[in-house]
Protein backbone atom coordinates (compact mmCIF):
# COMPACT_ATOMS: atom_id res chain seq x y z
CA UNK A 1 0.00 0.00 0.00
CA UNK A 2 1.57 3.17 -0.88
CA UNK A 3 0.50 5.19 2.64
CA UNK A 4 1.56 2.10 4.80
CA UNK A 5 4.41 3.49 5.96
CA UNK A 6 2.82 7.51 7.02
CA UNK A 7 -0.07 5.13 8.78
CA UNK A 8 2.57 3.10 10.27
CA UNK A 9 3.97 6.20 12.00
CA UNK A 10 0.46 7.40 13.06
CA UNK A 11 0.16 3.89 15.30
CA UNK A 12 1.86 5.37 18.15
CA UNK A 13 1.04 3.71 21.69
CA UNK A 14 -2.22 4.25 22.96
CA UNK A 15 -3.07 6.16 19.48
CA UNK A 16 -4.68 3.89 16.69
CA UNK A 17 -3.96 4.60 13.25
CA UNK A 18 -7.26 5.15 11.06
CA UNK A 19 -6.93 1.91 8.69
CA UNK A 20 -6.54 0.11 12.73
CA UNK A 21 -9.60 2.33 14.05
CA UNK A 22 -11.61 1.43 11.08
CA UNK A 23 -10.79 -2.26 10.85
CA UNK A 24 -11.02 -2.32 14.93
CA UNK A 25 -15.16 -3.71 15.36
CA UNK A 26 -14.57 -6.71 13.01
CA UNK A 27 -11.20 -7.88 14.55
CA UNK A 28 -12.12 -6.79 17.84
CA UNK A 29 -15.08 -9.91 18.53
CA UNK A 30 -11.67 -12.28 17.50
CA UNK A 31 -8.92 -10.78 19.47
CA UNK A 32 -11.12 -10.67 22.57
CA UNK A 33 -12.38 -13.84 22.51
CA UNK A 34 -8.77 -15.16 22.34
CA UNK A 35 -8.01 -12.96 24.59
CA UNK A 36 -10.01 -13.84 27.21
CA UNK A 37 -9.84 -17.88 26.56
CA UNK A 38 -6.49 -18.32 26.23
CA UNK A 39 -4.08 -15.69 26.25
CA UNK A 40 -5.49 -14.48 30.07
CA UNK A 41 -5.41 -17.63 31.15
CA UNK A 42 -2.08 -18.61 30.42
CA UNK A 43 -0.57 -15.78 31.47
CA UNK A 44 -2.45 -16.53 35.27
CA UNK A 45 -1.01 -19.84 34.87
CA UNK A 46 2.51 -18.29 34.30
CA UNK A 47 1.59 -16.05 37.64
CA UNK A 48 0.02 -19.31 39.64
CA UNK A 49 2.99 -21.50 38.82
CA UNK A 50 5.54 -19.06 41.27
CA UNK A 51 2.70 -19.40 43.91
CA UNK A 52 1.56 -22.02 46.20
CA UNK A 53 -2.16 -22.73 45.98
CA UNK A 54 -5.41 -25.35 45.84
CA UNK A 55 -8.67 -24.79 44.60
CA UNK A 56 -10.35 -22.12 46.98
CA UNK A 57 -7.15 -20.63 49.19
CA UNK A 58 -5.51 -17.56 48.73
CA UNK A 59 -2.35 -17.91 46.69
CA UNK A 60 1.32 -17.52 48.35
CA UNK A 61 4.45 -16.65 46.58
CA UNK A 62 6.44 -19.50 46.64
CA UNK A 63 9.55 -18.23 43.36
CA UNK A 64 10.57 -20.60 41.78
CA UNK A 65 9.32 -23.98 44.40
CA UNK A 66 6.83 -25.47 41.82
CA UNK A 67 9.23 -25.62 39.34
CA UNK A 68 12.16 -27.73 41.85
CA UNK A 69 9.50 -29.88 42.72
CA UNK A 70 8.55 -30.93 39.22
CA UNK A 71 12.52 -31.19 38.16
CA UNK A 72 12.81 -33.63 40.80
CA UNK A 73 9.66 -35.56 40.32
CA UNK A 74 11.02 -38.81 38.54
CA UNK A 75 7.24 -38.93 36.86
CA UNK A 76 7.61 -36.00 35.20
CA UNK A 77 10.95 -36.65 33.51
CA UNK A 78 9.18 -39.67 32.33
CA UNK A 79 6.84 -38.39 30.76
CA UNK A 80 8.68 -35.74 29.06
CA UNK A 81 10.72 -38.66 27.89
CA UNK A 82 7.59 -40.67 26.68
CA UNK A 83 6.70 -37.30 24.94
CA UNK A 84 9.82 -36.52 23.39
CA UNK A 85 10.19 -40.19 22.13
CA UNK A 86 6.60 -40.19 20.76
CA UNK A 87 6.64 -36.84 19.04
CA UNK A 88 9.89 -37.56 17.52
CA UNK A 89 8.84 -41.36 16.38
CA UNK A 90 5.30 -40.05 15.51
CA UNK A 91 6.04 -36.82 13.44
CA UNK A 92 9.03 -38.22 11.48
CA UNK A 93 6.95 -41.42 10.67
CA UNK A 94 4.08 -39.20 9.23
CA UNK A 95 6.98 -37.15 7.23
CA UNK A 96 8.23 -40.27 5.10
CA UNK A 97 4.96 -41.48 4.67
CA UNK A 98 3.26 -38.48 3.60
CA UNK A 99 5.95 -38.07 1.58
CA UNK A 100 5.69 -41.07 -0.16
CA UNK A 101 2.29 -41.33 -0.32
CA UNK A 102 2.47 -37.33 -2.26
CA UNK A 103 5.08 -38.79 -4.39
CA UNK A 104 3.09 -41.64 -5.37
CA UNK A 105 -0.46 -39.43 -5.56
CA UNK A 106 1.61 -36.97 -8.11
CA UNK A 107 2.20 -39.27 -10.49
CA UNK A 108 -1.07 -40.12 -11.39
CA UNK A 109 -3.51 -42.50 -10.52
CA UNK A 110 -6.92 -43.23 -11.93
CA UNK A 111 -9.72 -41.72 -9.62
CA UNK A 112 -7.71 -39.63 -7.98
CA UNK A 113 -10.34 -37.90 -6.38
CA UNK A 114 -11.68 -41.12 -4.73
CA UNK A 115 -8.53 -42.22 -3.34
CA UNK A 116 -7.52 -38.79 -1.46
CA UNK A 117 -11.36 -38.91 0.00
CA UNK A 118 -10.04 -42.44 1.38
CA UNK A 119 -6.76 -40.77 2.37
CA UNK A 120 -8.49 -38.17 4.39
CA UNK A 121 -11.21 -40.54 6.03
CA UNK A 122 -9.31 -40.98 8.86
CA UNK A 123 -9.11 -36.79 9.83
CA UNK A 124 -13.24 -37.45 10.56
CA UNK A 125 -12.69 -39.90 13.57
CA UNK A 126 -12.66 -39.11 16.71
CA UNK A 127 -10.03 -39.85 19.50
CA UNK A 128 -11.81 -42.17 20.95
CA UNK A 129 -13.48 -43.45 17.90
CA UNK A 130 -9.60 -44.66 17.09
CA UNK A 131 -9.09 -46.14 20.11
CA UNK A 132 -11.86 -47.95 19.71
CA UNK A 133 -10.69 -49.39 16.19
CA UNK A 134 -6.61 -49.38 17.24
CA UNK A 135 -7.93 -51.69 20.87
CA UNK A 136 -10.07 -53.87 18.65
CA UNK A 137 -7.55 -54.32 15.70
CA UNK A 138 -4.82 -55.38 18.70
CA UNK A 139 -7.16 -57.01 21.25
CA UNK A 140 -4.54 -59.64 22.99
CA UNK A 141 -7.32 -62.73 21.64
CA UNK A 142 -8.98 -61.69 19.11
CA UNK A 143 -7.59 -58.72 17.28
CA UNK A 144 -6.76 -59.56 13.74
CA UNK A 145 -3.32 -57.95 13.13
CA UNK A 146 -2.23 -60.19 16.57
CA UNK A 147 -3.46 -63.07 14.79
CA UNK A 148 -1.38 -62.31 12.05
CA UNK A 149 1.35 -61.24 13.97
CA UNK A 150 0.62 -64.43 15.42
CA UNK A 151 0.45 -66.44 12.12
CA UNK A 152 3.60 -64.70 11.15
CA UNK A 153 5.46 -66.67 14.49
CA UNK A 154 6.45 -62.77 15.49
CA UNK A 155 5.57 -62.11 19.23
CA UNK A 156 2.55 -60.24 20.28
CA UNK A 157 2.21 -56.32 20.97
CA UNK A 158 1.28 -56.58 24.54
CA UNK A 159 0.50 -52.97 24.91
CA UNK A 160 -1.94 -53.05 28.12
CA UNK A 161 1.19 -54.93 30.28
CA UNK A 162 4.12 -53.66 29.00
CA UNK A 163 5.11 -49.76 28.97
CA UNK A 164 7.20 -49.48 25.53
CA UNK A 165 4.41 -51.50 24.13
CA UNK A 166 1.80 -49.24 25.18
CA UNK A 167 3.50 -46.02 23.85
CA UNK A 168 4.38 -48.56 20.59
CA UNK A 169 0.23 -48.68 20.28
CA UNK A 170 -0.09 -45.13 20.64
CA UNK A 171 2.35 -43.87 18.15
CA UNK A 172 0.98 -46.44 15.46
CA UNK A 173 -2.45 -44.39 16.60
CA UNK A 174 -1.05 -41.18 16.29
CA UNK A 175 0.40 -41.42 13.30
CA UNK A 176 -2.85 -43.00 11.43
CA UNK A 177 -5.11 -40.02 12.74
CA UNK A 178 -2.63 -36.91 11.61
CA UNK A 179 -1.61 -38.64 8.67
CA UNK A 180 -4.36 -36.58 6.18
CA UNK A 181 -2.55 -33.88 7.20
CA UNK A 182 0.77 -34.11 6.43
CA UNK A 183 -0.31 -35.76 3.59
CA UNK A 184 -2.56 -32.96 2.25
CA UNK A 185 0.08 -29.96 3.08
CA UNK A 186 2.62 -32.28 1.36
CA UNK A 187 0.43 -32.46 -1.50
CA UNK A 188 -0.61 -29.74 -2.03
CA UNK A 189 2.69 -28.47 -2.29
CA UNK A 190 3.87 -31.27 -4.62
CA UNK A 191 1.01 -30.03 -6.71
CA UNK A 192 1.88 -26.68 -6.91
CA UNK A 193 5.45 -27.62 -8.47
CA UNK A 194 5.50 -26.53 -12.26
CA UNK A 195 5.73 -29.40 -14.75
CA UNK A 196 8.00 -28.08 -16.95
CA UNK A 197 10.81 -28.74 -13.87
CA UNK A 198 10.21 -32.11 -14.35
CA UNK A 199 10.40 -31.96 -18.16
CA UNK A 200 13.59 -30.52 -17.97
CA UNK A 201 15.07 -33.14 -15.20
CA UNK A 202 13.67 -35.64 -18.01
CA UNK A 203 15.36 -34.41 -20.56
CA UNK A 204 18.29 -34.09 -18.80
CA UNK A 205 18.55 -37.98 -18.25
CA UNK A 206 17.66 -37.79 -14.47
CA UNK A 207 16.72 -40.86 -13.01
CA UNK A 208 13.47 -41.14 -10.86
CA UNK A 209 15.44 -40.99 -7.58
CA UNK A 210 17.50 -38.59 -9.13
CA UNK A 211 14.68 -36.44 -9.58
CA UNK A 212 13.22 -36.80 -6.13
CA UNK A 213 16.10 -36.23 -4.77
CA UNK A 214 17.46 -33.28 -6.71
CA UNK A 215 14.36 -31.26 -7.69
CA UNK A 216 11.09 -32.45 -5.72
CA UNK A 217 12.61 -32.66 -2.25
CA UNK A 218 14.26 -29.39 -2.31
CA UNK A 219 11.16 -27.61 -3.59
CA UNK A 220 9.54 -29.23 -1.11
CA UNK A 221 11.30 -28.41 1.59
CA UNK A 222 9.57 -25.05 3.06
CA UNK A 223 5.57 -26.94 2.95
CA UNK A 224 8.01 -30.02 4.78
CA UNK A 225 9.16 -27.85 7.35
CA UNK A 226 5.61 -26.48 7.78
CA UNK A 227 4.01 -29.57 8.16
CA UNK A 228 6.99 -30.70 10.37
CA UNK A 229 6.80 -27.61 13.28
CA UNK A 230 2.71 -27.74 13.25
CA UNK A 231 3.25 -31.64 14.04
CA UNK A 232 5.71 -30.81 16.81
CA UNK A 233 3.64 -28.52 18.14
CA UNK A 234 0.53 -30.29 18.05
CA UNK A 235 1.72 -34.09 18.86
CA UNK A 236 3.37 -32.07 21.82
CA UNK A 237 -0.22 -32.00 23.65
CA UNK A 238 -0.97 -35.09 23.10
CA UNK A 239 -3.68 -36.45 26.04
CA UNK A 240 -6.47 -38.30 24.84
CA UNK A 241 -5.13 -40.97 23.08
CA UNK A 242 -2.97 -41.95 25.79
CA UNK A 243 -5.83 -41.44 28.48
CA UNK A 244 -8.05 -43.68 26.64
CA UNK A 245 -5.21 -46.24 25.58
CA UNK A 246 -3.40 -46.58 28.82
CA UNK A 247 -4.58 -44.13 31.53
CA UNK A 248 -0.98 -43.56 32.19
CA UNK A 249 -0.54 -46.63 33.52
CA UNK A 250 1.15 -49.12 34.35
CA UNK A 251 2.33 -47.54 37.35
CA UNK A 252 2.64 -44.33 35.30
CA UNK A 253 4.97 -45.73 33.01
CA UNK A 254 3.38 -44.78 29.92
CA UNK A 255 2.17 -40.85 31.25
CA UNK A 256 3.16 -37.80 28.49
CA UNK A 257 3.37 -34.33 29.74
CA UNK A 258 -0.07 -33.73 29.59
CA UNK A 259 -1.39 -36.40 31.11
CA UNK A 260 1.25 -35.82 34.19
CA UNK A 261 -0.58 -32.28 33.95
CA UNK A 262 -3.81 -33.29 34.16
CA UNK A 263 -3.27 -36.00 36.95
CA UNK A 264 -1.27 -33.18 39.50
CA UNK A 265 -4.12 -30.65 39.08
CA UNK A 266 -7.16 -33.08 39.37
CA UNK A 267 -6.44 -35.97 41.14
CA UNK A 268 -3.42 -35.54 43.20
CA UNK A 269 -4.35 -31.90 44.21
CA UNK A 270 -0.47 -31.05 43.25
CA UNK A 271 -1.79 -27.67 41.49
CA UNK A 272 1.50 -25.90 41.95
CA UNK A 273 3.35 -28.49 39.60
CA UNK A 274 0.12 -28.41 37.23
CA UNK A 275 0.79 -25.07 36.57
CA UNK A 276 4.80 -25.12 36.49
CA UNK A 277 4.18 -28.05 33.92
CA UNK A 278 1.88 -25.91 32.19
CA UNK A 279 4.10 -23.10 31.77
CA UNK A 280 7.10 -25.40 30.40
CA UNK A 281 3.77 -26.96 27.80
CA UNK A 282 3.83 -23.20 26.90
CA UNK A 283 6.98 -22.30 26.66
CA UNK A 284 8.35 -25.37 24.64
CA UNK A 285 5.30 -25.10 22.22
CA UNK A 286 6.43 -21.42 21.32
CA UNK A 287 10.03 -22.38 20.87
CA UNK A 288 8.99 -24.65 18.60
CA UNK A 289 6.97 -22.31 17.15
CA UNK A 290 9.77 -19.67 17.16
CA UNK A 291 11.26 -20.75 13.62
CA UNK A 292 7.45 -20.86 12.32
CA UNK A 293 6.81 -17.48 13.77
CA UNK A 294 10.03 -16.10 12.97
CA UNK A 295 9.29 -16.45 9.42
CA UNK A 296 5.58 -15.31 9.45
CA UNK A 297 6.55 -12.25 11.40
CA UNK A 298 9.01 -11.14 8.31
CA UNK A 299 6.38 -11.85 5.78
CA UNK A 300 3.57 -9.93 7.36
CA UNK A 301 5.49 -6.87 8.76
CA UNK A 302 6.97 -6.32 5.18
CA UNK A 303 6.62 -2.92 3.86
CA UNK A 304 4.98 -2.10 7.10
CA UNK A 305 8.16 -0.89 9.27
CA UNK A 306 11.28 0.83 8.24
CA UNK B 1 5.48 -39.99 -20.57
CA UNK B 2 7.58 -42.91 -21.09
CA UNK B 3 5.68 -46.25 -21.18
CA UNK B 4 6.24 -47.64 -17.88
CA UNK B 5 7.34 -51.19 -17.31
CA UNK B 6 4.89 -53.27 -15.60
CA UNK B 7 6.56 -54.19 -12.83
CA UNK B 8 6.84 -50.34 -11.86
CA UNK B 9 3.01 -50.53 -12.29
CA UNK B 10 2.56 -52.91 -10.06
CA UNK B 11 4.59 -51.72 -7.31
CA UNK B 12 2.25 -48.52 -7.67
CA UNK B 13 -0.77 -51.00 -7.62
CA UNK B 14 0.42 -52.61 -4.49
CA UNK B 15 1.64 -49.52 -2.46
CA UNK B 16 -1.88 -47.83 -3.35
CA UNK B 17 -3.70 -50.97 -2.27
CA UNK B 18 -1.74 -50.68 1.14
CA UNK B 19 -2.53 -46.93 1.86
CA UNK B 20 -6.30 -47.71 1.14
CA UNK B 21 -5.82 -50.90 3.22
CA UNK B 22 -4.23 -48.43 6.30
CA UNK B 23 -6.65 -45.33 6.03
CA UNK B 24 -9.59 -47.80 5.53
CA UNK B 25 -9.59 -51.08 7.25
CA UNK B 26 -10.10 -49.74 10.90
CA UNK B 27 -12.91 -48.10 10.00
CA UNK B 28 -14.58 -50.33 7.74
CA UNK B 29 -13.84 -53.26 10.42
CA UNK B 30 -15.54 -50.71 13.00
CA UNK B 31 -18.53 -49.91 10.43
CA UNK B 32 -18.77 -53.80 9.21
CA UNK B 33 -18.71 -55.28 13.00
CA UNK B 34 -21.41 -52.97 14.18
CA UNK B 35 -24.08 -55.08 12.16
CA UNK B 36 -22.38 -58.01 12.88
CA UNK B 37 -24.57 -60.47 15.55
CA UNK B 38 -22.16 -60.58 18.67
CA UNK B 39 -21.40 -64.20 18.00
CA UNK B 40 -19.63 -63.54 15.10
CA UNK B 41 -17.75 -60.35 15.22
CA UNK B 42 -14.51 -62.04 17.01
CA UNK B 43 -14.83 -65.04 15.25
CA UNK B 44 -12.54 -65.55 12.64
CA UNK B 45 -12.65 -65.39 8.85
CA UNK B 46 -15.14 -67.75 7.73
CA UNK B 47 -18.06 -66.64 9.06
CA UNK B 48 -17.94 -63.96 6.34
CA UNK B 49 -19.58 -65.79 3.76
CA UNK B 50 -23.09 -65.99 5.98
CA UNK B 51 -23.11 -62.54 7.48
CA UNK B 52 -26.38 -61.46 7.59
CA UNK B 53 -26.43 -57.62 8.64
CA UNK B 54 -28.19 -56.77 12.36
CA UNK B 55 -29.31 -53.65 13.90
CA UNK B 56 -29.23 -55.58 17.31
CA UNK B 57 -26.01 -53.44 18.51
CA UNK B 58 -28.14 -50.28 17.93
CA UNK B 59 -30.97 -51.22 19.47
CA UNK B 60 -28.84 -52.65 22.18
CA UNK B 61 -27.17 -48.97 22.30
CA UNK B 62 -30.82 -47.21 22.63
CA UNK B 63 -32.13 -49.60 25.32
CA UNK B 64 -29.34 -49.82 27.19
CA UNK B 65 -27.01 -46.69 26.91
CA UNK B 66 -29.78 -43.69 26.62
CA UNK B 67 -27.22 -41.58 27.45
CA UNK B 68 -25.59 -41.73 24.26
CA UNK B 69 -28.58 -40.21 22.41
CA UNK B 70 -28.96 -37.43 25.35
CA UNK B 71 -25.26 -37.04 24.33
CA UNK B 72 -25.69 -37.04 20.65
CA UNK B 73 -28.11 -34.20 20.60
CA UNK B 74 -25.85 -32.20 23.16
CA UNK B 75 -22.69 -32.71 20.89
CA UNK B 76 -25.15 -31.62 18.08
CA UNK B 77 -26.21 -28.67 20.07
CA UNK B 78 -22.35 -27.71 20.55
CA UNK B 79 -21.06 -28.59 17.47
CA UNK B 80 -24.11 -25.73 15.64
CA UNK B 81 -23.43 -23.04 18.10
CA UNK B 82 -19.36 -23.47 17.76
CA UNK B 83 -19.18 -23.54 14.24
CA UNK B 84 -21.66 -20.59 13.99
CA UNK B 85 -19.83 -18.58 16.65
CA UNK B 86 -16.56 -19.25 15.07
CA UNK B 87 -17.88 -18.45 11.55
CA UNK B 88 -19.21 -15.78 12.14
CA UNK B 89 -16.10 -13.66 13.67
CA UNK B 90 -13.57 -15.50 11.98
CA UNK B 91 -15.96 -13.99 8.39
CA UNK B 92 -15.37 -10.79 10.82
CA UNK B 93 -11.57 -10.45 11.47
CA UNK B 94 -10.70 -12.04 7.91
CA UNK B 95 -12.69 -8.77 6.25
CA UNK B 96 -10.72 -6.64 8.82
CA UNK B 97 -7.20 -8.47 8.21
CA UNK B 98 -7.73 -8.27 4.39
CA UNK B 99 -9.06 -5.03 3.89
CA UNK B 100 -6.94 -2.49 6.26
CA UNK B 101 -3.21 -2.62 7.08
CA UNK B 102 -1.38 -1.46 9.83
CA UNK B 103 1.51 -2.25 12.10
CA UNK B 104 -1.43 -2.52 15.22
CA UNK B 105 -2.85 -4.98 12.61
CA UNK B 106 -0.15 -6.95 12.07
CA UNK B 107 0.99 -7.46 15.42
CA UNK B 108 -2.83 -8.69 16.61
CA UNK B 109 -3.25 -10.76 13.65
CA UNK B 110 0.27 -12.65 14.72
CA UNK B 111 -0.73 -12.84 18.24
CA UNK B 112 -4.01 -14.85 16.92
CA UNK B 113 -1.42 -17.18 15.36
CA UNK B 114 0.95 -17.61 18.27
CA UNK B 115 -1.69 -18.06 20.66
CA UNK B 116 -3.77 -21.12 18.72
CA UNK B 117 -0.44 -22.89 19.09
CA UNK B 118 -0.34 -22.69 22.95
CA UNK B 119 -1.60 -26.11 24.22
CA UNK B 120 -5.58 -26.35 25.21
CA UNK B 121 -4.87 -27.99 28.27
CA UNK B 122 -2.93 -25.41 30.07
CA UNK B 123 -5.82 -22.75 29.86
CA UNK B 124 -8.06 -25.29 31.49
CA UNK B 125 -6.28 -25.02 34.70
CA UNK B 126 -7.63 -21.06 35.34
CA UNK B 127 -10.98 -22.17 33.23
CA UNK B 128 -11.86 -24.87 35.93
CA UNK B 129 -12.61 -22.86 38.92
CA UNK B 130 -13.99 -19.54 37.03
CA UNK B 131 -16.37 -21.96 34.71
CA UNK B 132 -17.14 -23.35 38.28
CA UNK B 133 -17.76 -19.95 39.53
CA UNK B 134 -20.11 -18.64 37.01
CA UNK B 135 -21.63 -21.77 36.83
CA UNK B 136 -21.17 -22.43 33.36
CA UNK B 137 -19.85 -25.90 34.15
CA UNK B 138 -21.69 -28.80 32.51
CA UNK B 139 -23.63 -26.53 30.19
CA UNK B 140 -23.62 -26.01 25.99
CA UNK B 141 -21.68 -22.92 26.66
CA UNK B 142 -18.80 -23.44 27.92
CA UNK B 143 -17.89 -25.83 25.37
CA UNK B 144 -19.36 -23.73 22.40
CA UNK B 145 -17.01 -20.84 23.95
CA UNK B 146 -14.16 -23.28 23.80
CA UNK B 147 -14.05 -24.63 20.63
CA UNK B 148 -14.70 -21.39 18.75
CA UNK B 149 -11.86 -19.79 20.56
CA UNK B 150 -9.51 -22.69 19.65
CA UNK B 151 -10.56 -22.39 15.70
CA UNK B 152 -10.68 -18.43 15.31
CA UNK B 153 -7.55 -18.17 14.98
CA UNK B 154 -7.11 -20.38 11.51
CA UNK B 155 -10.67 -19.55 10.69
CA UNK B 156 -9.78 -16.02 10.54
CA UNK B 157 -6.32 -16.66 8.49
CA UNK B 158 -8.42 -18.96 5.81
CA UNK B 159 -11.09 -16.22 5.63
CA UNK B 160 -8.49 -13.47 4.95
CA UNK B 161 -7.59 -15.78 2.06
CA UNK B 162 -10.41 -16.14 0.88
CA UNK B 163 -11.52 -12.51 1.33
CA UNK B 164 -7.98 -11.11 -0.44
CA UNK B 165 -8.88 -13.51 -3.70
CA UNK B 166 -12.72 -10.70 -3.65
CA UNK B 167 -11.54 -8.04 -5.98
CA UNK B 168 -10.85 -4.52 -4.29
CA UNK B 169 -12.54 -2.92 -7.12
CA UNK B 170 -16.33 -4.49 -5.91
CA UNK B 171 -15.86 -3.00 -2.86
CA UNK B 172 -14.37 0.48 -4.40
CA UNK B 173 -17.40 0.27 -6.27
CA UNK B 174 -20.47 -0.36 -3.61
CA UNK B 175 -18.34 2.35 -1.85
CA UNK B 176 -18.99 5.12 -4.40
CA UNK B 177 -22.62 4.09 -4.08
CA UNK B 178 -22.27 5.11 -0.67
CA UNK B 179 -21.94 2.06 1.58
CA UNK B 180 -20.16 2.07 4.46
CA UNK B 181 -17.93 -0.76 5.69
CA UNK B 182 -20.46 -2.94 7.62
CA UNK B 183 -22.74 -2.89 4.17
CA UNK B 184 -19.46 -3.67 1.67
CA UNK B 185 -18.87 -6.67 3.91
CA UNK B 186 -22.97 -7.40 3.71
CA UNK B 187 -23.59 -7.03 0.22
CA UNK B 188 -20.06 -7.80 -1.65
CA UNK B 189 -18.14 -9.86 0.51
CA UNK B 190 -20.57 -12.02 2.28
CA UNK B 191 -22.00 -13.78 -1.04
CA UNK B 192 -18.41 -14.20 -2.31
CA UNK B 193 -16.90 -15.94 0.59
CA UNK B 194 -19.38 -18.43 1.16
CA UNK B 195 -16.26 -20.90 -0.20
CA UNK B 196 -14.23 -20.04 3.05
CA UNK B 197 -16.92 -20.20 5.09
CA UNK B 198 -17.26 -23.87 4.15
CA UNK B 199 -13.95 -24.46 4.99
CA UNK B 200 -13.87 -23.01 8.25
CA UNK B 201 -16.40 -24.75 9.03
CA UNK B 202 -15.69 -27.96 8.02
CA UNK B 203 -12.66 -27.63 10.64
CA UNK B 204 -14.96 -26.71 13.72
CA UNK B 205 -17.10 -29.30 12.68
CA UNK B 206 -15.38 -32.07 12.61
CA UNK B 207 -13.58 -30.63 15.76
CA UNK B 208 -16.69 -29.84 17.58
CA UNK B 209 -17.73 -33.35 16.98
CA UNK B 210 -15.07 -35.05 17.87
CA UNK B 211 -13.33 -33.36 20.82
CA UNK B 212 -12.69 -35.13 24.36
CA UNK B 213 -10.34 -33.29 26.52
CA UNK B 214 -12.26 -30.08 27.04
CA UNK B 215 -15.71 -32.23 27.36
CA UNK B 216 -14.07 -34.58 29.80
CA UNK B 217 -13.02 -31.82 32.31
CA UNK B 218 -15.74 -29.48 32.07
CA UNK B 219 -18.55 -31.71 31.36
CA UNK B 220 -19.75 -34.48 34.22
CA UNK B 221 -23.91 -35.20 33.15
CA UNK B 222 -26.22 -32.72 31.40
CA UNK B 223 -23.47 -31.75 28.27
CA UNK B 224 -21.69 -34.59 27.75
CA UNK B 225 -20.61 -35.36 24.62
CA UNK B 226 -20.87 -38.62 22.39
CA UNK B 227 -17.13 -38.88 22.62
CA UNK B 228 -17.30 -38.91 26.31
CA UNK B 229 -19.93 -41.23 26.51
CA UNK B 230 -18.00 -43.50 24.44
CA UNK B 231 -14.99 -42.86 26.87
CA UNK B 232 -17.23 -44.11 29.89
CA UNK B 233 -17.99 -47.56 27.70
CA UNK B 234 -14.78 -48.23 26.76
CA UNK B 235 -13.79 -48.20 30.48
CA UNK B 236 -17.03 -49.75 31.92
CA UNK B 237 -16.22 -51.81 35.00
CA UNK B 238 -19.06 -55.06 33.90
CA UNK B 239 -16.85 -55.74 31.05
CA UNK B 240 -17.23 -53.25 27.50
CA UNK B 241 -20.13 -54.41 25.43
CA UNK B 242 -17.74 -54.16 21.90
CA UNK B 243 -20.51 -54.83 19.60
CA UNK B 244 -22.74 -51.45 21.04
CA UNK B 245 -19.99 -49.61 21.61
CA UNK B 246 -19.45 -50.19 17.32
CA UNK B 247 -22.63 -48.96 16.95
CA UNK B 248 -21.71 -46.10 19.07
CA UNK B 249 -18.50 -45.26 17.14
CA UNK B 250 -20.27 -45.81 13.59
CA UNK B 251 -23.17 -42.98 14.75
CA UNK B 252 -20.34 -40.74 15.89
CA UNK B 253 -18.44 -41.41 12.88
CA UNK B 254 -20.77 -41.75 9.67
CA UNK B 255 -22.19 -38.25 9.49
CA UNK B 256 -18.14 -36.39 9.70
CA UNK B 257 -17.36 -38.82 7.68
CA UNK B 258 -19.81 -38.32 4.76
CA UNK B 259 -18.97 -34.50 5.07
CA UNK B 260 -15.59 -34.48 5.26
CA UNK B 261 -15.66 -36.28 1.84
CA UNK B 262 -18.58 -34.27 0.28
CA UNK B 263 -15.80 -31.18 1.11
CA UNK B 264 -12.86 -32.73 0.46
CA UNK B 265 -11.60 -29.61 -1.79
CA UNK B 266 -12.48 -27.05 0.59
CA UNK B 267 -10.65 -29.30 3.14
CA UNK B 268 -7.76 -29.28 1.76
CA UNK B 269 -7.72 -25.60 0.83
CA UNK B 270 -8.40 -24.76 4.14
CA UNK B 271 -5.62 -27.05 5.64
CA UNK B 272 -3.02 -25.28 3.06
CA UNK B 273 -4.39 -21.64 3.73
CA UNK B 274 -4.19 -22.30 7.35
CA UNK B 275 -1.08 -23.80 7.98
CA UNK B 276 1.21 -21.99 4.75
CA UNK B 277 -0.43 -18.07 5.87
CA UNK B 278 -1.02 -18.61 9.68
Amino acid sequence: MSNALSLARTDAPGLLSPASRAALPFVAPALLLMGLVILVPALYVLWLSFHSSTFGVSPTFVGWDNYAKILQDPYFWRSLVNTAVIVLVVVHAELLLGLAMATLFAGGLPGRKVLIACVLAPYAVSEVGAIVMWRTLFDPDTGPVMRALAALGLPPLEWAVTPSHGLVMVALLSVWLHLPFTFVILYAARLAIPIDVYEAALIDGASPWQTFRRVTLPLLAPAILVAMLFRYIFAFRLFSEVWLLTGGGPARSTEVVAVYLYLEAFRYNNFGAATATGWLMVLSSLVLAGFYLRRLYRGMFAGLER
Amino acid sequence: MKTRAPLVAAARALAVAVVLLWSLGPIAMIVFAAFTPERDIFASGRSLLAWRPTFEHFIGLWTRWGDFFTALRNSLVITVGATLFAVAVSTLAGYGYSRWRSVFLARSAFALIALRLLPPIVTTLPLFPIVNALGLNDTHAVLIILYAAFFVSLGTMVMRTFIDQIPRELDEAAHVDGAGPWQVLRRVILPLSAQGMVAVAIFVIVYAWNEFLFAFIFTTRKAKTMSLVMSEMIGSLDGVEWGVLFAATTVQLLPVLVFVVLCQRQLIEGLTAGATKG
